[in-house]
């Protein structure tokens, strides 16, 4: 790791100020000095998040949805049985999120703005596209872990964390904080679109601090669950990722969601299939012709077909589940 | 107006809480807890396997959470507790975790040994009396490269019904 | 090859199969516990010597290049660097039949180019990187098939691919011929990493011309050989200690470059130097097992298996020996004709290095799939074909006798336990709608009887305590303890009153602690040493208690005599510092036998075909090794090779870029070794009959046997469940969905 000079913010106004040009934000530290240490971040200044009050924690208030605090540790989440209560799929997300280390030191903001697992990215030695080269190294290279869909020009990275399909499946909102202002934004609009050819991942501005993820009431109207395919049995990022959510009404899904980790630059939408299961009571054709339209565009490369067949049946498994819960 | 000043590149001064003793330390920023353990308080039990936390060999406590104390950095534990493989006996008694894993042969070569018994150790505080799979989850982000895990679990199970685990 | 030992004494009578034992043969918790629960064991690691000077290596960048040039001037110009070394300013260092540690055409990425030393880790990692080095860079190949290819860039004057080993017996090309079912199937393995927890690495220091090296090793002795050939130093100037060992599996059997860079530092500069390799270098240069490629055909007559060849390719990066995939064929069925043909294939990648029951895990994974296929092509039960040509007591290469051979033994017991009769052809209905259940076996050979030379000292003290001294090393197996055990039976003390000297080569000899090779080579010569001092300590008591030699023996402590129990301690009380060294040595094996290892392993997965998720439920494993001397120990062993072996048919895999000749999977999180939930429940068994042919001990060794044959078990049960059979390890799930996307 670069030497850096360490600053402990007490405000999220503070931090704000502070995360200038060269500067980044510390929470729990397990992405970001992962990439220091193997050179693929070298920050002069860290700002650790980690004094400032009012963002560990989350709460509940009727009629208001849910807030969680960006610096909340995941395994409070995880382990939290209220939580499991208005938001089960949170539980079944983090369960085998990395390790229980991990999620003791991992947050919430960190976990949805940690950057991808591509191991030609997480290599300092290969200038891949996303680090300013030319070209992705991925594409004609060793590619199983790869993307097999959405990916634009440029970068066949997967999105890797298991708690953002979760969150966006429940209509998720994330708010940003800077010395400008407030915003808040879809969680969904979070990761950049790929198309857009940017070389970042996420849309964050700088200076902007992730400071709370909301799910409004009619997120938490939904059944959700989450399942995830791994080379193991646990601390292994998703193969393929789906977060299904969806209100259960005499049978039927209503307002569904369906949304992939593992297969895409971002968690990967397809609104035609959420608009094909709508109003329908579950049956595996009607699963099936869903996972059809969700990978219809699946373009896989050399060393990953195996992911299409594998996403299709965790759609089905999911929307099975909930709909027999 | 900035009202806290940024500190290094160079060496600071912290104070870190290890195993109940105030212990003062001068470290640069980008020094982690696991650096500063072994190589300036000279507390070597926890073992530098990977550096990049991913194996668990180095896990300690803090404020009584198992983490890596290669992803912590040394300064962000300022005023913490940090609790290691050589603080659990006690007048020269082994803690029963300690205890079991010798019992139960909860090792082989030894270096995730340390990580080993500080995650059982954490668990068992939270949860004492968990079920099998409690404890492999407690346990599954330490790697034992000489596969010593059935015999781990069974540790920590023997551990949890003698109801011993000091708080 | 003749052995020759120079020995002294006599070898005593082996431990009867019904003698009786109270310390051998009972669980003993390892005499070294404590020092790993507190963490106060010390491992090379751990050395912190003052004033210690650190070294970093430069690693080359391109899988092949001529380095034409090195500048150091600026990494020397940097505060705190201490030293630089590179192909340019090293003395000639002899390593590994190669002249020097900085080759001129560096071989994979990862080959050392230079070291730095300085006054931290961190100087010397930043120096690295001014180090300008002028490569020339040149064609390479990383890839097995890529390199068998002709058209590939040949790495070697004589080619990439390089004849190493053919054997055969009777006619295969006629067996074919004749037969009533052939099959034929190409298998592959991909090349496993090691990753023992604690990578290696050495510390080095001079006192004048006196060279103290702590070392990370499987052989201290080795790594003293090593240092006396690179350097030119007498025997008596070096000497090497390993306390403690965080996992070896065979990559630590010698010197490695970093034992050079850290002695040559050291004598340079005057300081200590640890040089110390981190996780990514210990994956890209530290050793590795081959990936093979294996061609299997296998012939059927009559119910009888014919005829079996087996031709293999291992990749082996740039070494000058290839772990022989072909072992099992040759020695561990009855089979009347075989030909064996193993190739050692260089390809710019990483070399080898001996893990754990090198070639013996890759080839029986190819020969006990072909034969599951021949039997199915027969219609036969796997297990009925095998037995048919297991239970033979003569060795089919040697044609002489085995010492003990009960492998049929390991059948029954396995068979029983995982209820093979349930298995069925095309698997079973697994636990949940969709899933399938398969059962699957595979049998071990390996050696394992030990050998000379071996010496051990028992000091016996004044109170009755002892200290074996013998340098061997505990990688983690339970050594101090089992030498504990035997020298206290022997001698008829307590176990908790025997200390273990070990890892030191100042102690009397001992062989390197791999190929099963160490309870039957070292306990044997610690008996005797023990034997020697009980002896010497009768003689004492027969004057000191006026009693008759012939009336006295040791137990518990106390020399006994009809009805009176004299205590050590008071034995020697009125003389002094009267001390009792007991000698020992190996003895030779005995000649025209020949001493083997068996076993077998059955499993139960159940898989699912709709994501490619397999999961081994329960592993029987059983195996014929003689006398168990410490059953916790040796259970711990056997789960342990089950579980490394899962991780080499399941998950493991080293992955590297072809164009860049990168690994990509050097890091614990991309290269998948088994955590806790991956293991299955395992049920170990042993036969347990002491080989009191084999050695004074009856023991062989655990070390390997359990990892040979679980993939193959596996894979066959994959096989079973799924009717598609998978030719390439890992089962990942991108195989096993590939696999039944191809096969429907």
């Amino acid at each position: 790791m670069k030497p850096f000079t360490y600053v402990r913010a007490t405000s999220v106004a503070e931090a704000s100020r502070m995360v200038v040009a060269g500067s980044a934000p510390l929470a729990g530290g397990t992405d970001l000095l992962g990439l220091m240490k193997g050179g693929i971040a070298s920050p002069a200044r860290l700002v650790d998040l980690g004094g400032i009050d009012g963002l560990n924690g989350w709460s509940r208030e009727r009629g208001a949805g849910l807030r969680i605090g960006a610096l909340t540790p995941l395994v409070d989440l995880e382990t939290s049985d209220q939580l499991a209560r208005h938001l089960p799929i949170v539980r079944e997300a983090l369960r085998d999120t990395a390790t229980l280390q991990l999620r003791n030191a991992g947050t919430v903001g960190g976990n949805l703005l940690q950057r991808n697992r591509c191991w030609y990215f997480r290599d300092a030695a290969i200038q891949c596209w996303l680090k300013g080269g030319t070209q992705c190294f991925a594409k004609e290279g060793e590619n199983e872990h790869h993307a097999i869909i959405g990916t634009a020009r440029g970068c066949n990275r997967v999105a890797p964390s298991d708690l953002a399909p979760a969150l966006i499946a429940h209509d998720a909102r994330v708010t940003l904080t800077s010395t400008r202002g407030t915003r808040s934004v879809l969680l969904a609009d979070l990761f950049t679109d790929p198309a857009l050819h940017s070389r970042e991942e996420h849309t964050l501005r700088r200076g902007e601090i992730l400071t709370e993820v909301q799910v409004p009431e009619s997120g938490l109207q939904r059944r959700g669950t989450y399942l995830k395919a791994m080379e193991r049995k646990t601390w292994s990022f998703a193969l393929v990722s789906v977060a299904v959510a969806a209100r259960i009404r005499g049978g039927k899904l209503r307002d569904p969601r369906i949304v992939l980790g593992g297969v895409a630059p971002v968690p990967w939408r397809v609104e035609a299939a959420e608009a094909e299961i709508d109003g329908h009571p579950f049956s595996d054709d009607l699963a099936r012709r869903a996972a059809d339209l969700l990978l219809a565009d699946a373009a896989p490369l050399a060393k990953n077909g195996y992911k299409v067949p594998l996403a299709k049946e965790l759609v089905r498994r999911a929307l099975a589940r909930i709909a027999a819960a | 107006m900035p009202t806290v000043r940024p500190s290094g590149p160079g060496a600071v001064d912290v104070e870190l809480d290890v195993n109940g003793i105030r212990t003062p330390l001068h470290v640069a920023p980008h020094t982690t807890l696991l650096d500063a353990l072994r190589e300036d308080v000279g507390l070597l039990g926890a073992k530098k396997v990977c550096d990049e936390g991913t194996c668990g060999a180095c896990t300690l406590l803090v404020d009584g959470r198992a983490v890596y104390a290669c992803m912590t950095l040394a300064v962000a534990c300022a005023g913490r507790s940090v609790e290691t493989v050589e603080g659990l006996a006690r007048d020269g008694e082994l803690h029963p975790v300690q205890e079991a894993f010798i019992a139960h042969d909860a090792f082989q070569c030894g270096f995730c040994t340390p990580g080993q018994i500080m995650s059982v150790v954490a668990l068992l505080r939270a949860t004492p009396s968990p079920s099998a799979d409690e404890v492999m989850r407690a346990v599954s982000g330490n790697l034992c490269r000489c596969g010593a895990y059935p015999n781990i679990v069974e540790a920590a199970l023997a551990a949890a019904r003698k109801g011993k685990e000091r708080p | 090859m003749e052995q020759l030992a120079l020995v002294q004494g006599d070898d005593a009578e082996a431990w009867a199969a019904d003698a009786v034992l109270t310390i051998v043969g009972r669980p003993q918790r390892r005499v070294e516990g404590a020092a790993k629960v507190t963490g106060r064991a010390r491992y090379t690691h751990d050395i912190r010597l003052p004033g210690t000077l650190h070294a970093r290596i430069l690693r080359s960048p391109h899988p092949r290049a001529r380095v034409r040039h090195v500048d150091a001037s600026r990494a020397l110009a940097l505060a705190g660097v201490r030293g630089v070394l590179h192909r340019f300013n090293t003395p000639k260092t002899a390593f590994r039949g190669e002249e020097t540690i900085f080759r001129e055409e560096v071989r994979f990425v990862g080959d050392e180019v230079a070291a730095v030393a300085a006054d931290t880790e961190a100087i010397a990692e930043a120096a690295l990187s001014l180090i300008v080095v002028d490569y020339e860079v040149l064609p390479h190949v990383v890839d097995l098939e890529e390199a068998i290819d002709a058209a590939s860039p040949r790495i070697d004057e004589k080619g990439n691919v390089l004849d190493a080993d053919r054997y055969e017996r009777g006619d295969v090309r006629k067996e074919f011929a004749a037969a009533d079912v052939v099959v034929e199937g190409t298998y592959r393995t991909s090349t496993q990493l090691h990753n023992s927890l604690e990578t290696h690495g050495a510390v080095a220091v001079w006192d004048g011309d006196q060279l103290t090296v702590y070392e990370s090793t499987q052989h201290v002795f080795g790594v003293r050989e090593g240092l006396r050939n690179a350097l030119h130093l007498p025997l008596a100037n070096i000497r090497v200690l390993c306390d403690h060992m965080g996992g070896g599996f065979g990559s630590k059997g010698g010197i490695g470059k970093y034992t050079i860079v850290a002695a040559l530092f050291a004598r340079e500069i005057g300081a200590p130097v640890r040089c110390v390799l981190d996780r990514h270098e210990e994956n890209v240069a530290a050793g590795n097992r081959s990936a093979t490629l294996q061609r299997v055909r296998a012939a059927g007559k009559d119910g009888r298996i014919t005829a079996i060849a087996h031709e293999s390719w291992s990749n082996v990066g740039q070494a000058r020996w290839v772990a022989d995939p072909t072992g099992p064929t040759k020695g561990l069925y009855d089979v009347p004709n075989v030909l064996a043909h193993a190739h050692r294939v260089l390809t710019n990648t990483g070399s080898l290095a001996a893990f754990r029951a090198p070639g013996y895990v890759e080839g029986t994974f190819a020969l006990e799939s072909a034969i599951d296929e021949l039997a199915d092509g027969m219609g036969v039960d796997p297990l009925a074909l095998r037995r048919r040509h297991a239970g033979s007591q003569v060795d089919p290469v040697s044609k002489m006798r085995y010492s003990l051979k009960r492998l049929v033994d390991c059948y029954d017991i396995g068979a029983e336990e995982i209820g093979w009769s349930r298995r069925a052809r095309g698997g079973l209905r697994g636990s949940a709608p969709g899933l399938r259940r398969g059962l699957g076996m595979a049998s071990q050979l390996w050696s394992g009887g030990g050998t000379p030379p071996a010496y051990a000292t028992v000091h016996l003290n004044p109170d009755g305590t002892a200290v074996v001294r013998i340098g061997t090393q505990d990688i983690g197996t339970g050594t101090r303890t089992v030498i504990a055990q035997v020298c206290a039976e022997e001698l008829g003390i307590d176990v908790r009153g025997v200390r273990v000297e070990i890892g030191d080569t100042d102690a009397p000899y001992a062989p390197i602690s791999a190929g099963s090779l160490t309870v039957a080579s070292i306990t044997p010569a610690v008996r005797l040493a023990a034997k020697d001092a009980r002896e010497q300590l009768l003689d004492v008591a027969s004057g000191v208690l006026e009693v008759g030699r012939a009336e006295l023996r040791v137990e518990g402590g106390a020399v006994v005599s009809r009805g009176a129990r004299t205590p050590i301690a008071k034995v020697f009380e009125d003389l002094e510092n009267y001390t009792v060294i007991g000698k020992g040595s190996r003895m030779p094996n005995p000649d025209d036998i020949v001493l083997k290892t068996f076993g077998a392993h059955f499993a139960e997965v159940e898989v699912d075909p709709a994501t490619g998720m397999v999961v081994v439920e329960r592993v029987v494993a059983v195996h014929d090794v003689g006398r168990i001397v410490d059953p916790l120990t040796a259970r711990s062993q056997v789960e342990g090779g089950v579980i490394q072996a899962l991780g080499f048919a399941l998950s493991e895999e080293r992955v590297v870029d072809k164009p860049t000749g990168r690994v990509l999977t050097s890091g614990l999180e991309t290269y998948k070794v088994p955590t806790v939930r991956d293991v299955p429940r395992i049920v170990v068994r042993f036969v347990d009959v002491p080989d009191t042919v084999a050695n004074n001990v009856g023991a062989k060794g655990l070390g390997e046997p359990p990892i040979i044959p679980a993939a193959a078990a596996v894979a066959n049960a994959v096989a079973n469940g799924l009717g598609v059979r998978i030719r390439h390890l890992p089962l990942t799930p991108r195989r096993v969905l590939d696999a039944l996307a191809a096969a429907s």
